[in-house]
């Protein structure tokens, strides 16, 4: 209660309950009251004496039913603690304040048994006037304090105690729910016995080092950079090398880390003798839908850890609580710990932006957007602002508590709404959830409404929790020894998310495994035309020496690595064709000319294919390939084909399916040969990659030098004969690239100096989250923006760069900086010119936005950098000794040179 | 099967005008007492319930208890057809999934059919006790609706101060503030029937939201006086009687840390 600048409104919910009975009311609610003896009204007169006048306002529970009682329960505990009783809070006091509001109260006084034969209470209420009360056990209360300071989430509980707790709650008697038991109720998502302590403790001894790793890469995604890119090193190489090292440590960690998960779960089992740990969180019905509270709690134990191993045990653990009580709600659950509304490749997304949001929650809680907004720049997160805003609000009641489905029903809808006053239906919407909303899911809604539920949750922690959990749910698992469990989990890991590569779809996956269990998952889901795959990617090298040690021995060849678009093409047995993007995007109404003359390319006999190809630029009059900047020119959506200005060749170099069978398992030769038999080349439409099957590293380089003259980026090397299967989704040793940039060495570095900032989000708030640079124009005596840099600080330098600055900002920008004021890229900030950063940058392009070098390289655009990284502060320079403008257009320029006939993107822009 | 006739289709009109801002879909529930809605906005903030007697219709025939689930908008557009002095029919199948509603000219010589299709709407049905307020404050209806008009130019909520000798409503925002104050027994209009009346028991003081209470004054038209019934950290009971045919009732729960800065 802390802020209260403006009243905030409570929801009538407060006051009333719902007639769970449904049944008519009579002609006036009076008369429906009086009549109705299970109505809540009528008990509660005798039970007190109307001490205080807001007590003649009675409640009414709609929902006699235990196990509401039981379900709701829970999130009480949590509930309303956020807002009426911080446990510093005196009880007294907090007493006293809720002694002005209604019902509930009465009905305390009453004796519970009266309450429990009529069932009139509600759980919340109950629940809450425990809380509000403090007749809480001193258990209880010590529990939350614990729970407050960040108390350790392990997740194992070994399943005694539980099964006690779960025992009540499912139980019918509203006895149960007595606030005034000594015994504690759950402690929703945070459990604490000493057994599983141990046993985590150990886990994560063996798993520490992929779990530092993998904290590391963790972290990294939360890193809020505005320019988009997660990382950007200095050179190319770098930056795929890193990728490629990070990817690759995710899959040998992955390896481990099943193993470790498989371990820990079969610990977890014989721990808890293998039955359910229902008491532990939030308990349903069975059959019922899952509450979303129980979705959040797992979320709000999963976003107190970093360790890998800890979220995929809570998550196993929430997902085989929802296979034992309401599998069909499985899929949704998963959607909505991957903060998504369908399969990645339908590319739904809920596209609400923050002034939505704020919005929405201003309406929801009578705040005004103002207050909102000012508080988000100084905690960064709306989730929390919306949960702080929500639990300061007063509530005894709450309407029907959010289930899983129907909040991934309403996220579905959102998303689907399109057209005139979308906006306000996506706003109605999201304050019909809001006001529903309990506990901490208003954070965990609006999270996942803004698409970053940053709880660290992302499809390889998702799949072994899966597999786990079915595994979990075998009713043999407890007979089992602990080698054969261990195995077993493991197995299911590696089943299961071999089965999502190929076929990446959970609306399919999940009923497959629910019917067949993961021995019959990958008979049941299978690759199939009209579902893309995740593309096998390669691994980066720096030379062709390199590339021989590798593949010692082995057959191999080279392919030309063509600067496109890589295009997954998938035609079905009814002729329909769909073209997918690296990232299992659908691209077909990029490419409708493709798809218009792609039924000229398959031989006869070919009835349905999946094809893995890379889309380029191509000039049909000098029949040449364009670069890779030319083809981004196109557009991305509503592509009429007479418009097309650049026409597309595609270079198909491996095929994946042909009529009904997969064909990941053949070698690359196999493969080959199929994709050269069934389909023809067309010019200027279809080729097959260049390939050469030489080993020697002149032919190699002539090869490479041939690649690079073609207007390509340079050579894939791929194994041909042994380990030569398509691996989908995997950065394979057995798929190498060896890139001319690679080869020429690292970017350039520039000193720039910091003009403006951006207030920081997320992790990053209360610091800048990016600045904007610019290059000094001798000539003009100006300061030019050239980008936005948001890569390449560590914690400790965003701090110091902050504090650094905020002595010098400035109310509005000096006259002598050139910027283009777009809302996009103004900054929050403007500072005075007093810093030289050295930036490394991958590349330098002509900018529509950027300042820099304008009128020296194009009359009228700018220059700007490409993946922009920190590297240090140059207090050596002064501002007026930056890279010069004329310095930048030079780098420009030589890396046109470089850059083999690129001369042609002059003239596309 | 519900039959129901109406002399004045203005009545309808206006009930529809007084609830469509605040709710978008709602159950008509019918039962041989009368019709009924209630609803609540999407942030669970304001109820709206209204009753339409069955002593209130020419005609009211209804043989079991059936739920329309009527979109607002929709019956609004099609109310739109009937003049305010027709004669309406409401006619509705059990099992059926349509609402025919017919419109007679006073004079009978034009007669309009239109069916409306019905939808299905899950809804709460809250059980609202009857309570004894503190303070129950009958005045104009339409100088209540001036009041809330006025007070939105200040800010988004009002303070409503009810003492022994009359009611006061302030508000204060970015620009000023400002307060209006009825003194007991006071009418507007020299007309009794809409002076200002109190009845309390205990003072109270609560912070309503103003954009719902302007809302809530869309139902004025129906009649001259509204009844706020008032009670610490209760929800506001907004009443207007509809002369003889039943009430529409508002119910809005109050804002809470009032230290309006």
């Amino acid at each position: 209660m802390d802020k209260k600048k403006k009243p905030r409104q409570q929801t009538l919910m407060s006051f009333f309950g719902a007639n769970a009975a449904g049944k008519l009311p009579n002609a006036s609610q009076t008369s429906n009251k009086s009549e109705d003896a299970s109505s809540p009204a009528a008990p509660a007169p005798p039970s007190s004496p109307q001490s205080d006048s807001s007590n003649r306002k009675r409640k009414h529970s709609p929902q006699p039913d235990a196990v509401n009682e039981a379900k709701d329960n829970p999130d009480e505990v949590e509930m309303p603690v956020s807002d009426n009783d911080s446990p510093e809070e005196p009880p007294k006091k907090k007493a006293a304040r809720k002694n002005n509001i209604p019902s509930g109260r009465l009905i305390k006084k009453g004796d519970a048994a009266k309450k429990a034969a009529a069932k009139i209470v509600t759980p919340d209420e109950s629940a809450s006037e425990a809380e509000d009360k403090k007749v809480v056990s001193p258990r209880k209360r010590k529990a939350r304090n614990e729970e407050k300071e960040g108390s350790p989430p392990p997740s194992k509980k070994p399943n005694k105690t539980n099964s006690d707790n779960s025992d009540t709650e499912v139980d019918d008697s509203p006895a149960a729910e007595n606030p005034i038991s000594p015994e504690p109720k759950q402690q929703p998502s945070k459990k604490k016995t000493t057994p599983t302590k141990a046993i985590n403790a150990k886990a994560t001894g063996k798993a520490k080092t992929s779990e530092t790793k993998i904290e590391k890469n963790a972290s990294s995604s939360f890193v809020d950079t505005p320019q988009g890119g997660t990382s950007s090193p200095t050179s190319e190489f770098e930056k795929d090398e890193k990728e490629a090292v990070k990817e690759e440590k995710e899959q040998d960690d992955d390896k481990k880390f099943d193993k470790e998960v498989a371990k820990a779960t079969v610990k977890m089992m014989m721990a808890g003798g293998g039955s359910p740990k229902k008491g532990s969180q939030i308990t349903w019905k069975k059959g019922d839908d899952v509450p979303y509270a129980a979705l959040t709690n797992t979320f709000e134990a999963i976003e107190s850890t970093t360790k890998r191993l800890q979220i995929t045990a809570d998550l196993t653990d929430f997902f085989k609580r929802v296979l034992q009580l309401s599998p069909h709600n499985l899929v949704a659950c998963i959607y909505l710990c991957l903060n998504r509304v369908g399969p990645e490749y339908e590319g739904k997304e809920l596209g609400i932006g923050e002034s939505i949001l704020i919005k929405a929650i201003a309406e929801a809680t009578a705040r005004s957007a103002a207050s909102i907004k000012s508080e988000l720049a100084e905690k960064g997160d709306l989730g929390d602002i919306a949960q702080s805003s929500k639990g300061k609000q007063k509530s005894l009641f709450k309407p029907a508590a959010l289930t899983v489905p129907s909040v991934f029903k309403t996220l579905k809808e959102i998303s689907a709404i399109m057209g005139t006053s979308s906006q306000q239906k996506k706003i109605a919407l999201i304050k019909k959830m809001l006001s529903a909303c309990q506990g901490n899911e208003p954070k965990f809604l609006i999270r996942s409404l803004e698409g970053k539920l940053r709880i660290g949750v992302a499809e390889r922690t998702v799949l072994p929790a899966l597999a786990n959990a079915t595994v979990a749910m075998n009713p043999d698992f407890a007979k089992w020894s602990t080698a054969k469990r261990e195995q077993e989990l493991e197995e299911a890991a590696s089943v299961i998310k071999q089965v999502y590569s190929e076929l990446p779809t959970y609306d399919e996956i999940v009923p497959a495994l629910l019917e067949k269990g993961t021995k019959g998952l990958a008979e049941a889901c299978k690759l199939r035309p009209g579902v893309p795959l995740k593309p096998m990617l390669a691994h980066p090298t720096k030379a062709i020496s390199e590339v021989l040690d590798r593949f010692e021995d082995m057959s191999f060849t080279c392919e030309y690595k063509y600067d496109g678009e890589r295009a997954q093409i998938h035609m079905l047995e009814d002729g329909t064709v769909m073209i997918y993007s690296r990232n299992s995007e659908n691209l077909s109404a990029k490419y409708p000319d493709v798809i218009e003359r792609l039924h000229k390319i398959p031989k006869e006999g070919v009835k349905s294919f999946v094809l893995d190809g890379e889309c380029v630029a191509w000039d049909r009059e000098k029949k040449c390939i364009l670069p890779f900047q030319v083809l981004s020119t196109r557009k991305r959506k509503d592509v009429q084909t007479a418009d097309i200005q650049v026409q597309v060749c595609i270079f198909g170099f491996d095929l994946i399916y042909l009529n009904g069978e997969a064909l990941t398992k053949e070698p690359l030769i196999k493969r080959r040969e199929l994709l050269h038999t069934s389909f023809k080349e067309v010019e200027g439409e279809f080729a097959f990659a260049k390939y050469m099957d030489g080993n020697t590293v002149e032919e190699i380089q002539t090869f490479l030098d041939e690649a690079v003259a073609g207007n390509c980026e340079g050579l894939m090397v791929k194994t041909l004969e042994k380990e030569a299967s398509y691996e989908p989704s995997k950065r394979s040793r057995n798929w190498l690239k060896v890139k001319k940039d690679y080869l020429s060495g690292a970017g350039d570095s520039l000193d720039l100096v910091v003009m403006g900032g951006y207030l920081g989000k997320g992790k990053r708030t209360g610091w800048y989250g990016g600045y904007l640079l610019a290059c000094w124009d001798d000539d003009r005596e100006e300061y030019q923006s050239i980008c936005k840099i948001g890569t390449g600080f560590s914690e400790e330098q965003l701090a110091e760069h902050a504090k650094f600055f905020k002595a010098h900002i400035i109310d509005r920008p000096r006259p002598y900086y050139r910027y283009t004021d777009t809302p996009n890229l103004r900054p929050d900030v403007w500072f005075e010119p007093v810093q030289v950063w050295e930036v490394k940058a991958a590349d330098l392009s002509i900018s529509p936005v950027h300042q820099a070098a304008i009128g020296l390289v194009d009359s009228s655009k700018g220059i700007s950098l490409r993946f922009p990284r920190f590297i240090r502060v140059r207090d050596d320079k002064s501002p007026e000794q930056a890279t010069s403008a004329t310095q930048v257009a030079e780098f420009y320029r030589n890396q046109k040179i470089n850059s083999a006939k690129g001369g042609k993107d002059e003239d596309d822009d | 099967m519900l039959e129901a006739r109406m002399t004045q289709a203005a009545t309808l009109k206006k009930l529809l005008d007084a609830i469509k801002e605040l709710v978008t879909d709602a159950n008509f529930d019918c039962n041989d007492a009368g019709i009924n809605l209630q609803a609540m906005d999407n942030s669970h903030v304001a109820l709206v319930a209204f009753l339409l007697r069955a002593q209130g219709f020419e005609h009211y025939r209804c043989d079991r208890n059936h739920s329309l689930g009527i979109s607002l908008a929709s019956l609004t557009k099609i109310l739109k057809c009937a003049g305010n002095d027709d004669v309406v029919t409401l006619k509705s199948e059990e099992d059926g999934d349509l609402l025919s509603l017919v419109f007679e000219s006073p004079n009978q010589d034009r007669v309009s059919e239109y069916d409306l299709k019905l939808m299905d709407i899950d809804s709460e049905h809250l059980g609202i006790p009857e309570t004894e307020y503190d303070a129950v404050v009958k005045l104009s209806s339409s100088e209540f609706q001036r009041i809330c008009r006025d007070l939105s130019v200040l800010s988004e909520s009002v303070i409503i101060d009810c003492s022994k000798d009359g009611i006061k409503f302030s508000a204060s925002g970015d620009i000023g503030s400002g307060s209006v104050k009825l003194k007991q027994g006071a009418s507007v209009d020299d007309n009794a029937d809409t002076s200002t009346t109190i009845e309390l028991k205990q003072a109270v003081t609560l912070t309503f939201s103003l954009k719902y209470l302007s809302n809530f004054t869309k139902a004025t038209p129906l009649s001259d006086t509204v009844t706020l019934s008032m009670s610490g950290e209760v929800p506001l009971l907004v009443e207007y009687k509809v002369s003889d045919v039943g009430y529409i009732r508002y119910y809005l729960a109050p804002k809470i840390g009032d230290d309006n800065a």
